[in-house]
């Protein structure tokens, strides 16, 4: 097998080696069958590559979260308030503190609050637990800790590690999957293109008049 | 007659034989699989449908019917293919008709007796890989290794220097497929439990599709589409991409399955990524045999094998976007463990794959039978019958799906999601009855093309007579 790499993204195969191959597809007929040598059509090249941007983007895990028990601090500083106490029902107690808890916080909490409404019960349930955890001056911030049904426990995520030398419990938007994938795709890649650029130049096609 | 060939020298089997038998096993086992689908499908949307007998009941029903239409129907049309497609394309004869056909009536055998150890209740309990372990090493050792031998030697001794594509998802295939069966039913061999047994149950379940079914399907379009059509392959490179792709990124995403389980992180979040990939794969595949029809899309109207072989093509598509979507962390939220997840699964093992089977099925039966089909109107019948009960079962089931996974985020009562999902289960019954009704107009019409059919003279195609009285 001849190799050159004076022009790698045109073809791999010496001239002699591609000439050969050629004449084989030309003669050699599998039941009937032959081969053409065409490219992938280039919009479908540029579909692939927006597929392995694509993969990466949409399941990065910002999206479909548990929510945390930082989420909810807000409501429970403001579900004490004596005007939510005036209030009859429970819908619109919880309305009340949905709404002072979305006026105090930024985009991103906005739109976690958005993606997991709580009902007044559960709020009654988990409250105790959010003030006893910040009462307990835990290393770990609350964020770590995930509101599962009634209960807020500790999130068993893996993350990065911080400052005093434990890992943060919170689902990182990168982790090694991700790097491990970067790689995987990457001698991917390398593995096709030398494969496919070992194969004559698609610009010469096989002589297929013959073809039965 | 089987039986006679299975004592005769292999010089006296008539070239075509485990190609015969293979066909009609498969066609069978189609009828058997969707029959079984139609009476589980009733008991859906008809509760008071067979009731009272532990026999009948769906938990009982159910893993035959999908292991029926998967190692009866599919696999046997994949060993029915191999039998007459991996000879030709090496222009070369079989390697062992009698190994053919000890490995057909193997197969018979030992399905049938897995799938009554199924139906009495004997299951080693894991969705997809039901089968106890000795049915599994029959299958190891009694099935696949067999028809691997036999698909192996014929590649050795072919009379080409290269080897067409078609081939390499053959071989390749059958052996990735044994290493599934192995691996993934090593929980049961060696008593594995809990996270690992899941891991491994859904490590067998997508490789059984990804690295057996969906790229065999395509192996075979590879075939059927040239060979009808008459086109040179759009491009040997492009197969390139596609297996490399197939092996690289179908065989790694087995936890994406299982997004809601207590798997390491970033398992899932590697596995979602290789999901998305399998694109890839289908955008090379989808590609290459369509513009392989360059000239002769009128086919896709005038021959019945290019309709059912291109109907397999197109339906990749959406069953590649909702595979390669459906997966991630935010779609998965929604739709696991519902009805979209059950559509999806037949429009791959019914849609893509089984269309693309049917037209190689109906291709390699007339070849080899030599003989003309027996009637055009209903095997158009059939074709007819297939779309629209596919496509009423696909579209009934992803509504229901999507009402259930309504019901599962905003916490609707149970019974209200079965009250309001009742119409499209009746229409899911109604479209799977139509599939299995196609197919036994199917198995009539192979077997009166068998007895009856219109001689081929040597030297030409059936299809190519297709048309002429």
């Amino acid at each position: 097998m001849g190799w050159k790499f004076d022009q790698p993204l045109y073809c791999l195969s010496d001239e002699q080696e591609q000439k050969e191959t050629l004449e084989l597809w030309e003669k050699q007929k599998f039941g009937g069958l032959s081969s053409g040598n065409n490219r992938l059509p280039f919009p479908l090249t540029f579909l692939i590559a927006l597929i392995v941007m694509t993969a990466f983007l949409v399941t990065m895990p910002i999206w479909g979260q548990r929510p945390n028990a930082q989420i909810y601090t807000s409501f429970v500083a403001a579900m004490d308030d004596p005007q939510v106490q005036q209030l009859a029902t429970p819908e619109e107690k919880i309305a009340y503190v949905t709404q002072q808890a979305m006026a105090q916080a930024d985009g991103v909490l906005q739109g976690a609050i958005e993606r997991h409404p709580l009902a007044w019960d559960d709020l009654l349930n988990i409250a105790p637990q959010i003030k006893e955890l910040q009462a307990s001056g835990s290393k770990y911030s609350l964020d770590n800790y995930n509101v599962v049904g009634d209960r807020i426990a500790l999130a068993n995520f893996e993350g990065n590690f911080v400052e005093g030398g434990h890992r943060e419990r919170k689902q990182p938007w990168w982790d090694k999957g991700y790097t491990i994938d970067v790689f995987y795709v990457a001698y991917f890649m390398i593995a096709i293109v030398l494969i496919t650029k070992q194969l004559p130049h698609f610009s010469r096609k096989p002589d297929m008049s013959n073809a039965k | 007659m089987l039986m006679k060939y299975l004592f005769a020298k292999n010089e006296e089997i008539p070239a075509g034989s485990a190609t015969i038998f293979f066909g009609f096993s498969s066609i069978f086992w189609f009828v058997v699989g969707t029959g079984l689908g139609s009476f589980n499908a009733a008991k859906l949307a008809f509760p008071d449908w067979v009731t009272g007998t532990e026999l009948f009941a769906f938990g009982h029903m159910r893993q035959v019917h999908v292991l029926a239409v998967i190692l009866g129907w599919i696999s046997m049309a994949f060993g029915m293919t191999m039998m007459y497609m991996t000879p030709a394309l090496g222009n070369t004869k079989l390697w062992s008709e009698k190994l053919g056909l000890w490995t057909v009536f193997m197969w018979n055998v030992g399905l049938s007796l897995g799938l009554t150890l199924l139906w009495m209740g004997i299951t080693s309990g894991r969705e997809y890989s039901d089968l106890i372990w000795p049915i599994d090493l029959v299958v190891i050792f009694g099935v696949l290794l067999p028809l691997g031998i036999n698909v192996w030697m014929t590649i050795s001794h072919r009379k080409t220097q290269g080897i067409y594509i078609t081939n390499w998802f053959f071989g390749a295939c059958i052996f990735m497929l044994m290493i599934v069966f192995f691996v993934g039913n090593s929980p049961e061999l060696f008593n594995l439990t809990g996270l690992t047994e899941a891991y491994l149950t859904f490590w067998f379940a997508h490789n059984v599709l990804g690295l057996w079914i969906t790229p065999v399907a395509a192996a075979i379009a590879y075939y059927t589409i040239p060979k009808l059509t008459g086109n040179p392959l759009y491009s040997h490179r492009i197969g390139h991409l596609h297996f490399w792709s197939i092996i690289a990124f179908y065989s790694t995403p087995a936890s994406h399955h299982l997004m809601s389980a207590p798997l390491p992180e970033w398992l899932k979040s590697f596995a979602s990524v290789e999901g998305v990939l399998i694109l890839i794969p289908a955008v090379a595949f989808v590609a290459n045999i369509l513009l392989t029809m360059k000239g002769k899309w009128s086919l896709f109207v005038e021959n019945i094998e290019t309709k059912f072989s291109i109907t397999g093509v197109l339906l990749a598509i959406p069953l590649n976007m909702q595979g390669g979507f459906q997966q991630t962390r935010a779609i998965n939220w929604y739709v696991h463990g519902t009805g979209w997840i059950v559509a999806h699964a037949h429009l791959a093992l019914l849609g893509m794959s089984s269309f693309l089977e049917a037209a190689a099925v109906y291709f390699g039966l007339q070849q080899m039978l030599r003989r003309k089909l027996y009637s055009l109107t209903l095997a158009n019948l059939h074709y007819w019958f297939f779309i629209i009960g596919f496509c009423t079962y696909w579209i009934s089931m992803t509504i229901a799906g999507l009402m259930q996974g309504a019901g599962k985020i905003y916490e609707v009562p149970y019974i209200d999601v079965v009250v309001a999902e009742h119409p499209y289960m009746i229409a899911r019954w109604a479209g799977g009855t139509m599939v299995f009704t196609g197919n036994v107009i199917w198995l009539y019409n192979m077997w009166m093309t068998a007895r009856e059919g219109t001689i081929v003279p040597s030297g030409r195609y059936a299809h190519e007579l297709a048309y002429e009285r």
